[in-house]
C-alpha cells in the first residue's frame, strides 16, 4: 500500500519533520518498507495557456505559441508577444486550453526511475521549427499509461505560469507500506483510518466526523425518486454479506472528464491508474475510506436478469456456473465464491471483480452503485482459487466492517453529481454490529507493559483515536469505534496504549528465574558432531523434501513417504524416510566438483508412514544420523573404512555393539547390499543401525564411483545405550602378536580368543593387524595384537596359537 | 537369469501380438493398442527389476565382522583437517548455549506437524487469511511441515506448566527446521531454521521481554546494542512487535542501521488458556526469528542456498 504524505497531512496537523514522522509511523503503526521521494519529480513543469495553434503542412504536428506566465527558463526565448513556441502532436491541442509544459532542462516524470531519465531539450523539428520543451500527456506526467492526448487543466484551479507541483501538491513523499503487518486493521487501508492512527501517534485528537463520515445509518430503505418505485430488490445471505447498500444513479448531464484532476494524481500516487470518471470516483473513495465500491451498468444489469427491475441476489455460486470478468478472463465458479446475481444470473464475483456483462461504458445511462461487505473467509479462498489480487479484495480480506457502506456510497453519488442524480437508495443491513466495551484498569495496562503511565495519559491516548472512555473509579470502560473490529479483549487495549505511546519508551529489564535443565538429545548431537569432525567427516544439512525418483533410486517405496500436495517441484515432493539417500545425491555432487574422498554425514529428523502416529496423533518422528563415504580412486573394500567410522563413533560414545548379518528389510536398510552390510546390534539385541556398501543398482543409480559405503544410526537408541562408563587399566602391559589361520570369520576367531582368555582369567585388549590370504587358497591368516593386563606365561600363548 | 530370459520371451510375444492390430476394426484399434502397450510397459518394468537383481546378484559376500579385506591394509579414518561442522548447526548451538546461560531450557521443534499445533492452538481463526501469510506446505493427509517454530508453543506450555504450580517460570527456547512454499533465491529458502522463545510467569511484562532479547543479542554479538521495535501482527501474541537491533560494529554496522531480527509479543490469553494455563493468573511472552540470516551476517555469506547445497568447497571452510 502507498501513502502520500501530502494527502495524509490534509487530515493531520503534522508538526514534526518528515524523517521523524516516518520513524514514528514505523515504530508505532506499521512497517514502512521505503520512502519514495517525489519532491523534485515535477520540477520545471508549468501550467501554460495555448494561445495560437497552426498546423504544420503534411504532418500531424502543430506549431503552438504558449503563454508561460512570468516563468523564465534559460535559453528559452519568448517572442514579441511574450509567447514560447512548442511543436505538439496531440489531437486535442487547441487555442485557449490550459496545458502542462515540461520546460527544456526538466526530466520527464514518467522516466525518473529509468536508468537514464529523459531530459527534455530545445530542438529543431523537421529542420526548421524550433520547439521549446513539450506539452505533456498524463502518461508523460506518470498519472496514466495511455498515450492519447495532452493533459488539460481546469482554468478554475490554475493560471499560466503556475508550477504543476504547486497546483496538485506533487512535491510529495510516498510511503511504501508492508500490508502484512496490517492484516488485522481494515481501517488502516483507507487514508482516513491511517491518518487517525498517525494523529494518535503524534498525541493529537482525531475526529472522523470532520471529514463527513459518520458511524453508519439505520437500516431503512429510502426511495428518493418516484421514477424508480420499489426500485431495487436486494436479497442477501447475512453469513456471507453482512450489509449491501445500492444507490441507483440516473444520468442527467456530462461529467467534467476532460480535465486532469487532483483525484487523478492521488490515484497515481497510490499506485492505481485512472479508468473513467465513475470508476475513478469509486477508486478514490476506496483509497480514502477503505470501503471498495463497484458500479454496474443498470440497464445491462436488468437485461441480463431478465426482470423489469433489478433484483440483486448475493449468494454462493453453484457448481458449474461460469462468469466472464472485467479483464475478459472466463472463470468457473466454485461453491465457495460469493456472486452478485441479477435475478438468477451471476454478474460479478463479489468483492473481487465485476463481470463483463454489466460493465459501464460510454453509453451507460444509469448506474447501480454497490457498497457492501463480504465474508473475508470466502474471499480469501476466492482470491486463491482465481488468483485475483485487486485493491478491492486486498481490503475485503482484512474484514471491512459494515458501518460505513451507505455513507461512502452517498459520498460517491455526491462526487458524480455533475453527471448523475440519485434515483434510489437501498440498504440491506439485517443485523447491526454489537458495540464492544472493554473494562480495564490502568494497573493492568502498566503491569503487562512494564510501564508507569498515568490514567489521564492513557485515557487521552485512547480518546485521540476515538475510543470512548468512561472512568468508573479505577476502572476504564472503553467503547470501541465501529471500525475497530480487531478489539475484543483487555490485551487489545493494552496493545493500543503501548503502541501509540511507543514501545521504545518501555524500559528493558531482566527477570530473575531458575536455572535451565540440559537437553540430552541436544548435548548428545553436539558431542557426535565433535567426534565426527575429529574423524575428518563433513557435516551436511540437506532438504527434508526429496523426489519420488530419489527414493526409488535408493530402493525405498515412495508410498511409505508423506507426500506434499503443493510442492514447489517434483524434486521436493516427498518427506524423506532416512538420511542416506540425500547424502548419496550429495556424494555425486561432490565427486563431480571433484573431491576425491570424503565422509559426508547429517543428523536430522525423518518420517515414515509405516511408523504411524504418536500419542499426540502426529507422525512418529525419528532422529537419525546418516553417513556416506566415497572415494574416486580407491579399489579396496569401502565397507571396512566405513565400519571403522561406526566403531570409532561408538567407542567415543562408550557404546559396545556387534556387527551381525543384515536381516531386517526396513526402509532404512533398503539401499544397502545385504552381502556386504551389517546390522549394528547391542549385547541385548537392540538394533542401533546399519552399516555397509550399497547395492550395485543403487550405486549406479546415483552414478557414484565404486568405493562407496555408509551407515545410518537411530540417535534415540544411541542415547539410550551411551553409558559414559569406561574401565581404565593403569597397570603393566605385556604386548604379544598372534596369527590365527582360519576359514571362518574374524568374529569367530575373536570369540575363540576371548574364550581362552576368560578360561585363563586373563584380560587383554585386542587390536587387529592384518588379514592375509594367498590367491586360490581358502584359508586366511588373521593377525592381531594383544595387550595383556599383567604378565602372562607362554602356555597361554601356546593355547592361543592352537586356535 | 532364467526369469530374465522368460521375460524377454514374453516381451517378444507381446510385440508379435501388436502386429495383429491390422486385423482389428478401425474403431477398436486405439483400445487394442492401449491394452497391448500396458502389457508391454509392465513387462519392461519387470525386466528392469530382473536386470537390477542380476546386477546385485553378482556381488561377492564379505566377512562383515572383519576389520579389513584379505590382503588389504587396515583402513584409517580421514585426518582431522578434512573434518567440518555445518555453520548453521554450530551457530544454533551457540544461540542455545547463550539462552541456556540465561536460564532457558532447549526443546527441539518437530519437522512434520498438524494444523492444530501450527494454527489452531495459536489462536488463528479457522479459515482466517492470516494462515495464508505462512505459505505452508501440506501433505495428502493435511499434515504440515511447520512454517514456524511457534508450532511448538502449545506443547511447550503444556509440558512445563507444572513448573508454574511449583512457583517457577516457564523459560524455553525451541530451535528447529521450518519450511515455507517460497521460490528459492539468494535470500529465500523453502527450508530454513528458526529459534522460538517462550516465557511465562506470574508477573512478566513487555519490559522483561525487551530486556531478555537485548541481553541475548548483546551476548551473541559481544557488544552493547541499541534496540528498536515496530508494531506487528501475529494472532498468537497481543500486543505483537517486530524486534530490531542496531547493526553490530563487528558486521560493519553504522549508527542508525537497524536489522530486523524477530517477531515477538505477549502471549495471547487464548493460547495460554488452550494449554490449560489461567491467563488471569499468568502472563507470558514469546518470540521467533530466523537463524539463517544471523549466520549469514556473522560470516558475511551472500547466498542462503549455500547452506543446503552439500558442497564441500563451502562446508570445509567451517
Amino acid at each position: 500500500m502507498r501513502i502520500s504524505l501530502n494527502w495524509l497531512k490534509k487530515y493531520v496537523n503534522v508538526k514534526v519533520s518528515d524523517e521523524e514522522l516516518v520513524r514514528l509511523i514505523g515504530a508505532r503503526l506499521v512497517e514502512v518498507e521505503g520512502v519514495i521521494d517525489e519532491t523534485h519529480k515535477y520540477d520545471n513543469i508549468y501550467i501554460v495557456r495555448v494561445e495560437k495553434v497552426e498546423e504544420i503542412p503534411d504532418t500531424h504536428l502543430t506549431l503552438c505559441q504558449i503563454n508561460v506566465g512570468d516563468v523564465e527558463v534559460s535559453k528559452v526565448e519568448k517572442n514579441a508577444e511574450g509567447l514560447v513556441q512548442v511543436v505538439c502532436g496531440a489531437p486535442n491541442v487547441c487555442e485557449g486550453m490550459l496545458a502542462v509544459w515540461i520546460a527544456p532542462g526538466a526530466v520527464v516524470p514518467a522516466s525518473v526511475n529509468e536508468d537514464a531519465p529523459f531530459v527534455i531539450g530545445k530542438r529543431k523539428m523537421l529542420g526548421k521549427y524550433e520547439s521549446n520543451g513539450m506539452l505533456a500527456g498524463a502518461d508523460e506526467l506518470d498519472f496514466d499509461d495511455k498515450h492519447e492526448k495532452i493533459a488539460e487543466i481546469n482554468p478554475a484551479v490554475a493560471k499560466p505560469g503556475d508550477s504543476l507541483a504547486d497546483v496538485f501538491e506533487l512535491n510529495d513523499k510516498i510511503l511504501d507500506i508492508e500490508n502484512k503487518s496490517l492484516t488485522h486493521r481494515p481501517d488502516c487501508f483507507g487514508m482516513i483510518g491511517f491518518a487517525r492512527e498517525v494523529a494518535g501517534i503524534l498525541g493529537l485528537a482525531f475526529e472522523t466526523s470532520h471529514f463527513g463520515h459518520t458511524q453508519g445509518r439505520s437500516a431503512e430503505l429510502t426511495v428518493l425518486n418516484e421514477a424508480f418505485p420499489n426500485a431495487i430488490k436486494i436479497s442477501i445471505e447475512p453469513s456471507i454479506c453482512a450489509r449491501y447498500t445500492a444507490i441507483i444513479l440516473e444520468k442527467h448531464g456530462e461529467l467534467k472528464q476532460k480535465y486532469l484532476t487532483w483525484q487523478d494524481t492521488i490515484l497515481a500516487k497510490s499506485g492505481m491508474r485512472p479508468v473513467d470518471p465513475v470508476v475513478n470516483a469509486t477508486n478514490y473513495l476506496m483509497l480514502l475510506t477503505g470501503q471498495p465500491l463497484h458500479a454496474f451498468d443498470y440497464d445491462k444489469f436488468v437485461a441480463v436478469g431478465g426482470k423489469e427491475k433489478p433484483e440483486i441476489n448475493v449468494r454462493l455460486a453453484k457448481p458449474g456456473e461460469e462468469l466472464v470478468l472485467l479483464d475478459d478472463k472466463e472463470i468457473e465458479l466454485n461453491e465457495n465464491d460469493i456472486v452478485i446475481a441479477s435475478g438468477e444470473v451471476p454478474v460479478a464475483l463479489a468483492g473481487a471483480m465485476g463481470g463483463k456483462s454489466t460493465e459501464i461504458d460510454e453509453n451507460t445511462r444509469n448506474i447501480i452503485l454497490e457498497s457492501a461487505t463480504f465474508s473475508l473467509y470466502n474471499l480469501r479462498k476466492t482470491q486463491m482459487a482465481h488468483g485475483i489480487f485487486s485493491e478491492a479484495i486486498t481490503r475485503f480480506t482484512k474484514g471491512q466492517p459494515p458501518y460505513q457502506t451507505l455513507a461512502v456510497a452517498e459520498e460517491c453519488a455526491k462526487m458524480l453529481s455533475d453527471g448523475f442524480k440519485v434515483a434510489a437508495v437501498a440498504d440491506k443491513y439485517p443485523k447491526s454490529e454489537e458495540t464492544i466495551v472493554v473494562k480495564i484498569t490502568t494497573e493492568e495496562i502498566n503491569n503487562l507493559l512494564g510501564t508507569e503511565y498515568d490514567k489521564d495519559l492513557i485515557v487521552k491516548t485512547l480518546e485521540n483515536v476515538e475510543f470512548a472512555v468512561k472512568e468508573n473509579g479505577d476502572l476504564l470502560e472503553v467503547t470501541t469505534p465501529a471500525w475497530r473490529t480487531d478489539i475484543h479483549i483487555k490485551e487489545d487495549i493494552i496493545e493500543e496504549v503501548g503502541r501509540l505511546l511507543g514501545y521504545d519508551n518501555i524500559l528493558p529489564t531482566l527477570p530473575l528465574h531458575q536455572t535451565a535443565e540440559p537437553n540430552k538429545m541436544w548435548e548428545f548431537k553436539k558431542q557426535i558432531r565433535g567426534i565426527m569432525r575429529r574423524l575428518g567427516a563433513n557435516e551436511l544439512l540437506t532438504y527434508s523434501f526429496v523426489s519420488g525418483k530419489l527414493l526409488e533410486k535408493a530402493g525405498q517405496d515412495p508410498r511409505n513417504s508423506y507426500k506434499i500436495v503443493n510442492s514447489i517441484s517434483p524434486e521436493l515432493q516427498y518427506i524423506r524416510q532416512s538420511i542416506v539417500p540425500s547424502l548419496l545425491e550429495k556424494a555425486y555432487v561432490n565427486q563431480k566438483i571433484p573431491f576425491d574422498k570424503f565422509a559426508l554425514y547429517e543428523i536430522n529428523k525423518v518420517y515414515q508412514k509405516a511408523w504411524g502416529m504418536d500419542f499426540e496423533d502426529v507422525p512418529v518422528e525419528k532422529m537419525q544420523m546418516g553417513m556416506v563415504l566415497a572415494e574416486r580412486k580407491n579399489t579396496g573394500t569401502a565397507y571396512y573404512k566405513t565400519k571403522k567410522y561406526a566403531e570409532e563413533l561408538l567407542k567415543e560414545l562408550y557404546i559396545s555393539a556387534k556387527f551381525l548379518p543384515l536381516k531386517g528389510d526396513l526402509a532404512v536398510s533398503k539401499p544397502f547390499e545385504p552381502k556386504r552390510s551389517a546390522e549394528i546390534i547391542t549385547e541385548d539385541g537392540e538394533v542401533l543401525g546399519v552399516v555397509g556398501e550399497f547395492k550395485n543398482s543403487v550405486r549406479l543409480n546415483f552414478k557414484l564411483a565404486e568405493y562407496l559405503a555408509g551407515f545410518e544410526f537411530d540417535i534415540d537408541k544411541l542415547i539410550e545405550k551411551a553409558n559414559g562408563k569406561k574401565e581404565i587399566y593403569l597397570g603393566e602391559i605385556e604386548k604379544r602378536d598372534l596369527t590365527v589361520k582360519t576359514t571362518g570369520t574374524y568374529e569367530e576367531v575373536i570369540e575363540k580368543i576371548e574364550k581362552v582368555l576368560v578360561k585363563n582369567n586373563v584380560v587383554a585388549e585386542i587390536t587387529p593387524i592384518s588379514i592375509y590370504q594367498p590367491i586360490g587358497i581358502k584359508e586366511k591368516s588373521i593377525s592381531v595384537h594383544l595387550d595383556f593386563h599383567g604378565k602372562i606365561d607362554n602356555t597361554l600363548m601356546q593355547e592361543l596359537e592352537k586356535i | 537369469m532364467v526369469e530374465l530370459e522368460r521375460l524377454k520371451q514374453e516381451l517378444k510375444r507381446v510385440n508379435a501380438e501388436y502386429a495383429g492390430i491390422r486385423d482389428i476394426v478401425a474403431e477398436q484399434r486405439a483400445e487394442f493398442g492401449r491394452r497391448i502397450n500396458e502389457k508391454k510397459m509392465a513387462i519392461l518394468a519387470k525386466i528392469a527389476e530382473a536386470e537390477k537383481a542380476a546386477l546385485d546378484a553378482e556381488v561377492q559376500a564379505i566377512d562383515i565382522t572383519a576389520f579389513t579385506a584379505p590382503n588389504e591394509p587396515v583402513p584409517e579414518v580421514y585426518t582431522q583437517d578434512n573434518g567440518s561442522s555445518h555453520p548453521l548447526t554450530t551457530e544454533i548451538d551457540r544461540v542455545c548455549e547463550i539462552y541456556q546461560m540465561m536460564g532457558f531450557d532447549v526443546v527441539e521443534s518437530r519437522q512434520l506437524d498438524d494444523e492444530y499445533h501450527m494454527f489452531d492452538s495459536l489462536n488463528f481463526a479457522k479459515g482466517h487469511p492470516a494462515r495464508d501469510g505462512y505459505d505452508t506446505f501440506r501433505t495428502e493427509e493435511g499434515l504440515i511441515p511447520p512454517a514456524h517454530t511457534s508450532t511448538m508453543q502449545h506443547r511447550v506450555l503444556k509440558k512445563y506448566k507444572d513448573k508454574l504450580a511449583r512457583g517457577e517460570n516457564i523459560a524455553v527456547v525451541v530451535p528447529g527446521r521450518v519450511h515455507r512454499n517460497e521460490d528459492v533465491d539468494a535470500t529465500h529458502e523453502h527450508t530454513f531454521y528458526q529459534c522460538e522463545g517462550v516465557y511465562v510467569s506470574k508477573d512478566c511484562n513487555m519490559g522483561q521481554m525487551l530486556g531478555i532479547l537485548r541481553e541475548f543479542f548483546e551476548k551473541y554479538y559481544e557488544q552493547k546494542l541499541e534496540i528498536r521495535t515496530q508494531p506487528g501482527y501475529f494472532p498468537f501474541t497481543e500486543p505483537s512487535l517486530e524486534f530490531m537491533i542496531e547493526k553490530p560494529r563487528s558486521l560493519g554496522g553504522k549508527k542508525g542501521d537497524f536489522l530486523e531480527m524477530l517477531g515477538c509479543g505477549m502471549i495471547h490469553p487464548n493460547v495460554l488458556k488452550m494449554a490449560g494455563i489461567d491467563p488471569n493468573e499468568y502472563h507470558g511472552f514469546a518470540w521467533g526469528g530466523g537463524m539463517d540470516r544471523l549466520v549469514m551476517l556473522r560470516y558475511g555469506l551472500k547466498d542462503v542456498r549455500y547452506f543446503e547445497s552439500g558442497k564441500l568447497n563451502f562446508l570445509r571452510e567451517f
